[in-house]
């Protein structure tokens, strides 16, 4: 009965809900007028400060919601510099001011009956402010309530699932690649297989497949887990697979059409990165038989095919998950959960960033140097969570419910989409099902 | 059951109330072997199973609320359980302390669960061809034993042999209806007599363990790290243990009740703060026994009437007892007529009694003493520990013990007559108990349960008569787990299995 009256008063706390948005969309529209005549002005919010009884979550909100419909701007090039909200105001990664064409300071302020937005355009090129725009509207205190609670998600403006497949147990990892004829392959990591899948549609069809044979010492393990990498050198196509449960890696070589192991590796390759422009593959070891890596990242050259020389090491923390964030194929940063569920970063001199001692997940992946995808830390309703990254800081900005426990989340694309490919065993299922689905930014 | 099995049941029940009669005894036994009894026996598998279902899934509850916190499952930590110490690491499962200890080092090769399904950690693919009347197992590939050691189709082989060269009864039934066990690389081929699609079922049977050559080496999800004799035993998580690596990093196996270990048995609704309770599936039979012949009825039944009064005096504490196994599953109740307390006294007045009871028994000592002290009758208590009680036999000085035995509920009751038999008619064993193991033996294999009921019954009647030994008291007993540990399942066997046990780290 509760569960009834809370959804026939829901369009009740809907309502004030649009004013907030009104406020921020006539901040908006004003913009829009403003840049009408002008192209690809470079923008970014660098101030932004609260003076209203609103929490700093709601403040983060309305940025999130503002910077989703300026993303839509064609005339504006919005870049997102906030790095965190806290005690009233933002924090802005200004190191990047010096690419702007045009700086906005927000404000946010209260009187007795209305909330008002404030925002000044300042022009950096001619160094003054050009344009000044005040809102205000009456915002009743079941908005104030919305505004305040902690929920990030915007659904229709940020990520939402795009795709979903079922999947048989055990699914390790997935990563694709542009084949020769354009197509995008799916590599689905099992135990005792590779899977190669291409998209039909809104289907994926397994298109061949190849056997994994793993050999002593093996681990065995109660929870299957591994990364998958593809990567080419010198227009060679290879595959490294790595696990739980035996203590190498395998490289495999695309070579006459058919795949090849050739080599083992002593530790798991994430990711192939550049350093000093020498590719590296960098990874991590799990504890043998276990559910996490231990204490340190590995860099092995991969200049030529001499394996498991020049290897170094840095140290990290044991950690649940980890990945690696890149721009242009540098190293951008380090992503860790660790085994108390915190999540660190590292950033690319292993130097520890501000631990947010509040930030807690369980499985992570980073797309590129855009996007943080964090599970939470809970079965049977996991939630995810979409952090931006892009300024080099981690901030939320939206959440997805998932009906089941998050297995992994590997950055990968579909349809065309960059995004998160998410794992899910699905609660009380017996049959040892997985659910796979992906989620995307439809307007990216 | 049908009018004409009652009827057999019923002329059964005559014949051995006229054999009480000629012997006059004092006792007067009442065979009562009705249709509830009957009932009860078969209604009993179903209705188990039925309350088992429900019980698990009960027990399930609270866990899978447990779980909801769990995130993923932290490796580390140490379980600490109480049990006997054992004499050594070759496997022996004579009782229930051993049968988990050694469930921990050694691995089964399947395991029934509660709700009657059956899995492995050992076997990628397992069928019974009912063509070729055989059961195929095909070993996992690269498996190893703790020590690294691979295993391999031929230590299941092997193992499945000294199995079958075991005095087990499942053991027995297995070696009549197995004509051969071959290999074919990784499958082990299990080739039978006659078609038996329960072959499966049978090899369930916990004492059913991959074994290695080397004394060394285990099969089991841990292993024997270092052991602290009288005080305590610690196994460490095998890396290689094919059901896949422990949540757990140790087990803690303690001997002495100096500190509360994590999992230990005790009385039902013992309401122990911080602790689960499960139903352990065993059980505690206590029993009068009469080591030497010279004793006469007057004082046996005398002195069963003062220990049956001190259950009486302490509140029924214990479940009285009418049969030589659990009055659930036997199909004969005996009632043991009890004597007036002045005859009691009267008889045991001019007796000079020393009561031998078991260490196993102690926590008897105190309520006991301060009963018999009340009564004002000459009875002096001894306890003497388990091992030395071989050497008490020959004693002529010994003649009043109390013993107990454990059981598990799921053992068949032909099992543990046999084992009453064996181990507890003492120096009154003799060809005639011989010749009736045999006839179980026999009677096992006829596929009759009929025929195996009157056998049952018949044994009982026989030890009964012979006078040597008094069921008195049954105890049953809750295995109770700290709550901060999640996911410790309980088999059918009643064994607590540690292999998904994780602390909760939240």
């Amino acid at each position: 009965m509760r569960l009834l009256l809370i959804l026939f008063l829901y369009p009740c706390f809907s309502f004030p809900q649009s004013s907030a948005e009104s406020l921020v969309q006539e901040v908006a529209d004003h913009l829009q007028a403003f840049f009408k005549n002008k192209a690809e002005a470079r923008v970014a919010v660098v101030q932004f400060e609260n003076y209203s009884e609103l929490t700093d979550l709601a403040m983060q909100k309305i940025y999130q919601t503002l910077t989703a419909r300026l993303e839509n701007e064609k005339n504006i090039k919005i870049s997102d510099l906030l790095i965190n909200f806290a005690n009233g105001r933002g924090e802005f990664n200004l190191s990047k001011v010096n690419e702007l064409d045009y700086l906005l300071y927000l404000k946010f302020i209260q009187n007795k009956s209305k909330t008002g937005l404030g925002m000044i355009i300042f022009s950096r090129w001619q160094d003054k402010l050009v344009s000044i725009k005040y809102v205000e509207k009456n915002l009743g205190k079941g908005e104030m309530e919305f505004l305040n609670a902690k929920i990030f998600a915007f659904s229709e403006l940020g990520f939402s699932k795009l795709a979903e497949f079922e999947t048989k147990k055990n699914l390790m990892d997935i990563q694709s690649i542009n084949s020769a004829d354009g197509q995008i392959q799916y590599f689905f990591y099992y135990p005792d297989e590779i899977a190669i899948y291409l998209a039909k549609e809104e289907r994926l069809e397994k298109n061949s497949s190849f056997k994994l044979k793993w050999t002593r010492p093996l681990y065995p393990v109660l929870n299957y887990l591994g990364k998958l990498l593809l990567f080419t050198f010198k227009q060679e196509l290879f595959l490294t697979v790595g696990n739980n449960f035996s203590p190498y890696a395998q490289l495999w070589t695309f070579s006459n059409n058919q795949w090849l192991e050739t080599a083992k590796i002593s530790f798991v390759p994430f990711k192939q990165l550049a350093f000093n422009q020498n590719p590296y593959l960098v990874g991590a070891r799990y504890d043998e038989g276990k559910n996490y890596f231990k204490d340190k990242i590995y860099f092995m050259p991969f200049t030529d095919l001499t394996i498991n020389s020049g290897i170094y090491e840095k140290k990290a923390f044991p950690a649940y998950a980890i990945d690696f964030s890149t721009q242009e194929g540098q190293l951008q940063g380090v992503h860790l959960i660790d085994r108390n569920y915190n999540y660190h970063l590292l950033t690319a001199d292993f130097t520890e960033k501000t631990p947010e001692l509040n930030k807690k997940g369980a499985s992570l992946a980073a797309s590129e140097g855009q996007w943080l995808a964090v599970s939470d830390y809970s079965r049977q309703t996991d939630q995810i969570f979409f952090y931006d990254i892009k300024a080099g800081g981690q901030r939320p900005v939206y959440t997805g419910k998932i009906p089941g426990e998050i297995q992994f989340i590997a950055a990968g694309i579909w349809q065309m989409v960059k995004g998160f490919w998410v794992c899910i065993q699905l609660p009380q299922d017996g049959y040892g099902r997985s659910v796979l689905q992906f989620w995307g930014k439809r307007n990216d | 059951m049908t009018k004409q099995k009652l009827l057999t049941q019923l002329c059964w029940i005559r014949t051995f109330k006229n054999k009480l009669s000629t012997q006059k005894m004092q006792i007067i036994y009442f065979k009562v072997l009705t249709l509830l009894c009957w009932i009860r026996t078969f209604k009993n598998k179903l209705s188990t199973q039925k309350m088992q279902i429900i019980y698990f899934k009960v027990l399930t509850l609270p866990l899978a609320f447990l779980l909801v916190y769990a995130i993923k499952p932290y490796y580390g930590g140490e379980i600490s359980i109480k049990l006997n110490e054992p004499t050594s690491f070759t496997l022996n499962t004579a009782n229930y302390s051993n049968l988990i200890l050694y469930s921990l080092i050694y691995e089964n090769f399947f395991y029934l669960q509660k709700d009657g399904a059956i899995s492995t950690h050992v076997f990628d693919d397992y069928h019974y061809d009912a063509g070729s009347k055989t059961l195929s197992l095909t070993i996992k590939d690269n498996l190893s034993f703790s020590n690294g050691k691979p295993l391999t189709a031929k230590n299941i082989q092997v193992s499945l042999k000294m199995f079958l060269g075991s005095n087990l009864f499942v053991a027995s039934k297995l070696n009549r209806i197995i004509k051969n066990i071959r290999i074919n690389e990784n499958q082990i081929l299990i080739e039978l007599l006659t078609d038996n699609p329960d072959i499966l079922a049978m090899m369930t049977a916990p004492e059913l363990v991959v074994l290695a050559e080397n004394e060394q080496s285990f099969s089991g999800p841990f292993y024997p790290e270092e052991w602290e004799k009288s005080k305590q035993l610690t196994l460490k998580a095998n890396p290689f243990y094919a059901g896949g690596r422990t949540y757990l990093d140790a087990v803690k196996i303690v001997f002495t009740d100096d500190s509360i270990p994590d999992v230990f048995l005790s009385s039902p609704k013992s309401l122990k703060e911080n602790f689960q309770e499960f139903d352990s599936g065993i059980y505690q039979n206590i029993y009068l026994c009469f080591l030497q012949s010279d004793v006469g009825q007057n004082t046996k039944i005398a002195l069963y009437t003062l220990l049956k009064k001190f259950n009486e005096a302490s509140g029924f504490k214990y479940k009285a007892l009418h049969t030589l196994t659990s009055d659930e599953e036997s199909p004969v109740s005996i009632q043991i007529k009890t004597i007036s307390p002045q005859k009691t006294a009267s008889i045991l007045k001019s007796s000079d009694i020393k009561l031998y009871i078991l260490a196993s028994l102690s926590y008897l000592e105190k309520d006991l003493t301060d009963f018999l002290k009340d009564s004002n009758l000459k009875i002096e208590t001894l306890f003497i520990d388990d091992s030395q009680m071989m050497n008490f036999l020959n004693s002529t000085e010994v003649k009043y013990v109390l013993i107990d035995k454990i059981f598990q509920i799921k053992t068949p009751v032909e099992e543990k007559i046999s084992r009453i038999l064996k181990e507890s008619s003492f120096n009154q064993f003799n060809v005639k108990y011989l010749r009736m193991l045999g006839e179980l033996d026999e009677v096992k294999y006829s596929n009759s349960q009929e025929l195996l009921m009157e056998q049952i019954a018949s044994i009982s009647e026989t030890i009964i008569n012979d006078g040597f030994i008094f069921p008195l008291f049954q105890k049953n007993y809750s295995l109770y787990i700290r709550n901060y540990w999640q996911a410790v399942e309980i088999d059918y066997y009643g064994r607590p299995l540690f292999h998904k046990a994780s602390k909760i780290n939240d």
